[in-house]
C-alpha cells in the first residue's frame, strides 16, 4: 500500500505541493518563534553569566509581597559584611540610569533596552579594560565598547551624560569590554563616590555583591553571611541568582512566544481548511480508483491508510520546509531587532532538536487531522462504485449543520451582547461566546454561500450576462467547498477587521479623553523613563508658565490588591486635569490624605475619612486616610492620588523622577513663546519632549498604529494561506470541469469569456469570505470595545476605510488566485477536453 | 473510390476539399483522413458510417472546426475556415454551427432552458420566442424547462441538446453518435426529431453513427474506411446499410 500512497502523491503533485506550502507557512511561524526566543534567551543568559563573573554571592532585601518591589538596604550594612572573616570583597550595588549623548546631541539608546549607569570597581572581572584607565572623580567616565561605538565618540572626548535624567559633562577616560552582547543596552561607569552620590543619594542601595576569600565556596560564604544579616535581607549564591534571572527571562520570553504562537495557530487553522478541501476534492476525483482498490480486495482500513499516508507525507514535507522558512523568519526578525537596537541581538539562529520535533509534530498532526474526514469518506466508498458511471458524493447534513451554525452564532451574539454591556464583563465568558460566534459562522458559511454569492455576483450577472451566471453557478455548485475556501480568508479578515475596530476606537477614545479632561497646554514626557526632578522645578520659573504638575508614580499595595499612586501638587493638578470631586476636596492632598477614584471607593466602601493599610512602593505599613473621592477619570484611570511626602517615602531618592509633567500657561501668555521656552529648557535633558495636547494625542495614536501594523503583519500570513486555498480550489475545479469547459468552448464560449467565468468565480469566493469575515470582525471588535467602555475605550470608531480596502483587496486577491487556473482553462484543447473521461 | 462524392444537384452547405489529417510524425504517423473531398447538402440529413478507426469522427471534428486538418480545405456556408484564428472559429461555432455530442452535452449547473439558450446567451443575441416555443413543442420538453440536467433522463438530456443545437438556427448541425448512449425507444425519438427538423424546418444535419438503424433515418449515407470515403448510398434502409457494411467487412478481411 505504501507504493500506492506515494504514487497518489506523485499523481497530483501540484495539489500536494500547494498543500505542503500551506502547512509550511503555518509551521514556519512555530519554528521561527522557537528559534527566535532560543536565540534571545541565549543572549540574555550570556549577559547574566557575564554579569555575575567574579561574584560569589549577593545580598538583597527579602520580597515581602508579590506586587511590592523589594526595599533598598542601608549602605551601613557594608561595614557588617566586611566584618565577616570569609568575605573578601564587597561591592555596593550603585546602579541607575545613565544615558550617553553623542556629538549630534542625540541620546544613545533605544526604547527596548535599559541605559545602565554603574560604579567602576578596579578588580571587577566582568568587565575588562580595553583602552584608557578607570574614572577618577565626577568629571570622568568609562564607557562600554558597543555603547561607545554607537555614540561615535572616542576615549579622550568630553561628552554629555544624563545621570538619572540630569545632564552633566564628563570626559571619557576609558573603554571597557563586557563579555556578552548587550542586546541594545548601554553601559556607562563612574567611580565609586560619584556613583554613590548619583545612584544612592539617600544612603540605600538595592543590594551588595560579595566575593569570598580564597578557599571559601559560594555556599559556605552564603551560609556564613546569612548568620549576620538582619531579617529584612537575604543572601544568594551567584548560581542561585543566575537561575532566578534565567527563570525570569524564560517567563518573559514565554509571553512573547505565546503571543507569536497564537498567530502560528491561526495560520495553521486557516491552513487546515485548505488541506481538508484539497483532500476532499482529490478523494472525490478518485472515487473510481479507490473503489477499484476496494474491489480488488483492499480493506476499508487500507483505503483509510492510503489517504492518511498521503497526508503524513505532505505534513512531513511541509513541516520540514516550514522549519527552513522559520529559520529565515527568525534571522530576519533578529536582523530587524539588531537594526532597531543598534547592536547585534541573539546568537545566530540556534536550531534545537526540540524545535524540529515540535514543528514536525505540529505539521504532521494538523495535516492528518485535516485529512481525516475526507479519508473516512474515502474509506466508505464501496467496491460497486467502481462500476457506476456517475458517482456524486453528496455531503449529507449540510442543512442541519448550517442551522446549528446559525443558531450557535445567533445565541453567541446575543450572549456576547449581554455580557459586554454588563457592569463588569467576564473575559472568559466573552472568549467563549466569541468562539461560539466564530465557529457558528464557520458552520453556517455553506448555507450563507447562496444568498451572499448571489449578491456578490449580481453586478457581474447584470453586466456580463451568461458569463456572470456561469460563474455564479460554479461558485454555488458545491457551497460547502466554496464556503470552506472562503472561510480561510474569513478568519484572517475577521481578525484584521476586529483588531482594526479596537485600534480605531482606542485612538478616538484617547483623542476624546485628552480633549475632554486634559486642560493643560503642554505635556512633557521622556518615553518610559522618569524625567529628572529638576525639569519641573525649572519649568515653574519660566515666563508665562502658570502652573506645573510633576506626576510621580509609585505602586501601592493594599488588601491584596495593587494600584498605581500618582502624586502632584493639588492646585496645579486642578488646573491641568478636569477633576470633579464626588466628595471631599482636592486640597486634602496637602493634608497628607489620599484621593481615590469613585469606582474604587465604591468597591471598597470608602468614604471621606475611611482609613486603610497600604504598602507604598517599597515602604510598608502606612495607614492612609481617604481625603476625597473624584469622578472616574480616563487620564488618571484607576489610580490613587497620593501626597508628595508619601511618594518620597515609597520611592528611593535615586529612583525618583516624574513620568509626566503637565504645564499650564498663565492666562494671556503667548503659547508659542511658552513652547519655545520649554523646548529650550528640555534641550539639555535630551530625552524629554514637549508636546501640546494635539501632538500628545498624535503620539499615542502613533503607538497604536505601530502595534496595529505588527498585528497586521502577523495576520497577513493567514491571508497568504487563504489565497493559496482559493488558488488550489479553483485549479482543481477547472481540472474537474475539463469536459464541461470543452463543451462550453464547442458551443461558442470565447477564451476571454471563459477566463472571465473563472475569474469571477474566484472573486466571488474571495469577496464572500471577506464580507463574512468583516461582519464577524466588526461584531467581535465592537463587542470588545463595549466590554472596555469602563476602562476608557468609550468611543466606538469603525475603520470603514480599512474594511472597504479589505473587501476590495480580497477582490484583487481573487483575480490573482485565478490567474493560473484561468490560463490552464483557456489553454485546454477543445476537442481533447470534450473527449476527456 | 477516393475523391469527390457527387450529389443530386442540391446546394452544398459544407464541403471538404482534399481534407487530410495525420496524427504524429515520422514512422509513427497515423493517417486518419486521406484527402477526403465531399459536399454536404443544405436541408438534408447526411449520415457518416464506418467501423471504429475509419476516420468518421475525425472527419466530423474537422468539418465542425473542432480540429484542424493537416491539409485541405473546409468550407462552411461559403466560408473557408482554414485561415481562421481561435476567436473567429469560436464565433463560427457559436453562430453558424450546432452540436449534439454522444454524452455530457449539458452544463450541469444550468437549467434545461438556460442550456438551450446558452449559445445565444454567449453571443449576447436575443432568443426568438416563437422559434424557441416551436422547437420546444416539437421536442415535447415544455414542462421540463426549469429542470437541471441531473433531474432529466438520458433521452430527455439528448432532446435538450438537440433543442440547443437548433435554437440559434445554425447553418449546419453536427451530431456525434447522438443516440450512442440511449435505449432503442429514446433513440428512435431523437432520430425522429432530427428527421423532422430537416423535413419541417429545412435544417442541415451531419450525423456520425455506427448503427445501420440510425443511418436509415438519413437522406444519404457516406461510408468511410481507412480515412477514405469508400461508398455512399441515397435513401438508405437499415437492411441495405447492413448489407453494405457486411460487404466492407468481408472485403476488409480479404484484403
Amino acid at each position: 500500500m505504501l507504493r500506492i500512497t506515494l504514487k497518489g502523491v506523485r499523481g497530483h503533485l501540484l495539489r500536494f505541493v500547494l498543500t505542503a506550502v500551506a502547512v509550511s507557512l503555518g509551521v514556519s511561524l512555530v519554528a521561527g518563534t522557537y528559534v527566535l526566543t532560543d536565540s534571545i534567551k541565549a543572549t540574555f543568559d550570556g549577559i547574566v553569566d557575564s554579569g555575575v563573573k567574579g561574584v560569589d554571592a549577593s545580598v538583597r532585601a527579602v520580597k515581602v509581597e508579590d506586587d511590592v518591589p523589594r526595599e533598598n538596604l542601608p549602605l551601613s550594612l557594608e561595614k557588617d559584611l566586611r566584618g565577616i572573616e570569609e568575605v573578601g570583597q564587597v561591592y555596593p550595588g550603585y546602579q541607575g540610569s545613565a544615558v550617553l549623548v553623542d556629538r549630534e546631541g542625540t541620546a544613545v539608546r533605544n526604547s527596548m533596552a535599559p541605559t545602565i549607569g554603574l560604579a567602576y570597581w578596579p578588580d571587577d572581572i566582568a568587565l575588562t579594560m580595553v583602552r584608557g584607565r578607570g574614572p577618577q572623580g565626577p568629571g570622568e567616565i568609562v564607557v562600554e565598547k558597543s555603547t561607545l561605538k554607537r555614540s561615535g565618540l572616542a576615549v579622550g572626548d568630553t561628552a554629555q551624560v544624563l545621570v538619572q535624567g540630569e545632564p552633566r559633562k564628563a570626559k571619557i577616560v576609558g573603554e571597557m569590554d563586557f563579555d556578552a552582547a548587550l542586546a541594545g543596552a548601554t553601559l556607562v561607569l563612574f567611580d565609586g563616590p560619584t556613583a554613590q552620590k548619583a545612584f544612592s543619594p539617600d544612603g540605600t542601595v538595592q543590594g551588595f555583591s560579595l566575593r569570598g576569600k580564597a578557599g571559601t565556596s559560594p555556599e559556605q560564604l552564603r551560609d556564613r553571611v546569612a548568620q549576620v544579616l538582619p531579617a529584612e535581607a537575604e543572601v544568594l549564591t551567584s548560581a542561585q541568582l543566575q537561575q532566578e534571572a534565567e527563570e525570569d527571562m524564560d517567563s518573559k520570553l514565554g509571553y512573547v512566544s505565546t503571543f507569536l504562537l497564537v498567530f502560528a495557530a491561526i495560520g495553521l487553522f486557516v491552513g487546515s481548511f485548505l488541506i481538508a478541501n484539497t483532500f476532499s476534492m482529490l478523494v472525490a476525483r478518485r472515487v473510481r480508483e479507490l473503489a477499484l482498490l476496494r474491489a480488488v480486495g483492499a480493506s476499508r482500513g487500507q483505503v483509510l491508510r492510503v489517504v492518511l499516508g498521503e497526508a503524513l507525507v505532505i505534513g512531513a514535507v511541509g513541516a520540514g520546509l516550514g522549519v527552513l522558512v522559520g529559520l529565515g523568519i527568525a534571522s530576519g526578525a533578529l536582523a530587524f531587532l539588531a537594526d532597531q537596537s543598534g547592536s547585534p541581538v541573539g546568537t545566530g539562529t540556534p536550531l534545537q532538536g526540540r524545535t524540529v520535533a515540535i514543528s514536525l509534530l505540529v505539521g504532521i498532526v494538523v495535516t492528518m487531522m485535516s485529512a481525516l474526514v475526507p479519508a473516512l469518506r474515502a474509506s466508505r466508498i464501496s467496491p460497486v462504485d467502481a462500476l457506476r458511471d456517475d458517482i456524486v458524493m453528496t455531503p449529507k447534513g449540510a442543512r442541519i449543520r448550517g442551522t446549528i451554525g446559525i443558531v450557535l452564532s445567533v445565541l453567541g451574539s446575543a450572549a456576547l451582547a449581554g455580557e459586554v454591556t454588563a457592569s463588569s464583563p467576564a473575559w472568559s465568558l466573552i472568549g467563549v461566546y466569541a468562539l461560539a460566534v466564530v465557529s457558528g459562522s464557520l458552520l453556517a458559511a455553506p448555507l450563507s454561500a447562496r444568498p451572499v454569492i448571489h449578491v456578490v455576483c449580481w453586478p457581474f450577472v447584470v453586466f456580463s450576462g451568461v458569463v456572470g451566471r456561469l460563474a455564479r453557478q460554479n461558485a454555488l455548485r458545491n457551497p460547502r467547498r466554496t464556503a470552506s475556501t472562503a472561510s480561510a480568508l474569513m478568519i484572517g479578515l475577521a481578525l484584521i477587521a476586529g483588531v482594526g475596530v479596537i485600534a480605531e476606537s482606542m485612538k478616538a477614545s484617547v483623542a476624546d479623553i485628552v480633549e475632554d479632561e486634559l486642560t493643560s497646554d503642554f505635556v512633557l514626557s521622556a518615553g518610559n523613563e522618569p524625567i529628572a526632578p529638576s525639569v519641573a522645578s525649572r519649568a515653574e520659573k519660566l515666563d508665562g508658565v502658570g502652573s506645573v504638575v510633576a506626576m510621580g508614580q509609585v505602586p501601592l499595595a493594599f488588601q491584596g490588591e495593587w494600584a498605581t499612586g500618582l502624586t502632584g501638587d493639588s492646585r496645579a493638578l486642578g488646573e491641568s486635569i478636569r477633576l470633579p470631586m464626588v466628595s471631599g476636596e482636592l486640597s486634602a492632598l496637602e493634608r497628607g490624605q489620599v484621593l481615590v477614584p469613585e469606582e474604587m471607593a465604591k468597591a471598597h466602601s470608602w468614604t471621606v475619612g475611611s482609613t486603610f493599610e497600604a504598602a507604598v512602593g517599597s515602604s510598608r505599613g502606612h495607614r492612609l486616610t481617604v481625603g476625597g473621592v473624584f469622578e472616574d477619570s480616563q487620564v488618571l484611570g484607576q489610580s490613587l492620588l497620593v501626597p508628595r511626602p508619601l511618594y518620597e517615602k515609597g520611592v528611593p531618592l535615586g529612583e525618583q523622577g516624574d513620568f509626566y509633567i503637565f504645564v499650564k500657561a498663565s492666562a494671556g501668555a503667548d503659547l508659542e513663546k511658552v513652547r519655545s521656552e520649554l523646548k529650550g529648557l528640555v534641550k539639555q535633558y535630551i530625552v524629554v519632549s514637549v508636546q501640546d495636547s494635539q501632538e500628545y494625542t498624535q503620539s499615542m495614536a502613533d503607538d497604536v498604529d505601530q502595534l496595529l501594523l505588527t498585528l497586521y503583519a502577523l495576520l497577513f500570513l493567514s491571508v497568504v494561506i487563504a489565497v493559496l486555498g482559493i488558488f488550489n480550489t479553483l485549479a482543481l475545479s477547472v481540472f474537474e470541469r475539463t469536459r464541461e469547459i470543452g463543451l462550453l468552448r464547442a458551443v461558442g464560449l470565447g477564451r476571454w469569456q471563459l477566463s472571465r467565468v473563472v475569474t469571477i468565480e474566484a472573486v466571488a469566493t474571495a469577496v464572500f469570505g471577506a464580507v463574512l469575515g468583516s461582519l464577524v470582525g466588526l461584531g467581535l471588535g465592537i463587542a470588545v470595545q463595549q466590554a472596555l467602555v469602563s476602562e476608557g475605550l468609550d468611543i466606538l470608531s469603525i475603520p470603514w476605510m480599512t474594511i472597504g480596502v479589505l473587501v476590495g483587496f480580497s477582490g484583487v486577491v481573487g483575480v490573482l488566485a485565478a490567474v493560473f487556473p484561468t490560463v490552464r482553462a483557456v489553454r485546454l484543447d477543445v476537442l481533447k477536453a470534450i473527449s476527456t473521461e | 473510390m477516393s475523391g469527390s462524392s457527387g450529389s443530386s444537384g442540391a446546394e452544398a452547405v459544407a464541403s471538404a476539399v482534399g481534407l487530410s489529417k495525420v496524427y504524429g510524425s515520422g514512422p509513427a504517423a497515423v493517417t486518419a483522413l486521406d484527402s477526403v473531398s465531399v459536399d454536404f447538402e443544405r436541408g438534408r440529413l447526411t449520415a457518416i458510417m464506418g467501423p471504429s478507426g475509419s476516420g468518421k469522427s475525425t472527419l466530423m471534428h474537422c468539418m465542425a472546426a473542432l480540429d484542424r486538418p493537416t491539409s485541405g480545405q473546409v468550407i462552411i456556408d461559403g466560408q473557408s475556415i482554414a485561415q481562421l484564428k481561435d476567436r473567429a472559429l469560436t464565433r463560427l461555432r457559436r453562430e453558424r454551427l450546432g452540436f449534439v455530442f454522444q454524452a455530457f452535452n449539458l452544463v450541469p449547473t444550468l437549467s434545461a432552458r438556460e442550456n438551450i439558450t446558452l449559445p445565444l446567451d454567449i453571443a449576447g443575441a436575443k432568443v426568438d420566442p416563437e422559434w424557441f416555443d416551436l422547437v420546444i413543442e416539437t421536442l415535447g420538453m415544455a414542462d421540463r424547462l426549469s429542470h437541471r440536467p441531473s433531474e432529466l433522463s438520458g433521452g430527455q438530456q439528448q432532446r435538450v441538446a438537440c433543442a440547443r443545437a437548433l435554437v440559434s438556427r445554425p447553418a449546419i448541425v453536427f451530431a456525434d453518435e447522438p443516440t450512442g448512449n440511449l435505449d432503442s425507444r429514446s433513440s428512435a425519438e431523437i432520430l425522429g426529431f432530427l428527421r423532422r427538423s430537416v423535413d419541417d424546418f429545412g435544417q442541415s444535419i451531419v450525423m456520425v453513427t455506427h448503427d445501420p438503424g440510425s443511418a436509415a433515418f438519413a437522406d444519404r449515407v457516406l461510408f468511410l474506411a481507412d480515412g477514405r470515403i469508400v461508398d455512399e448510398m441515397v435513401d438508405p434502409s437499415a437492411e441495405k446499410v447492413l448489407e453494405r457494411m457486411k460487404g466492407f467487412e468481408m472485403a476488409g478481411r480479404r484484403g
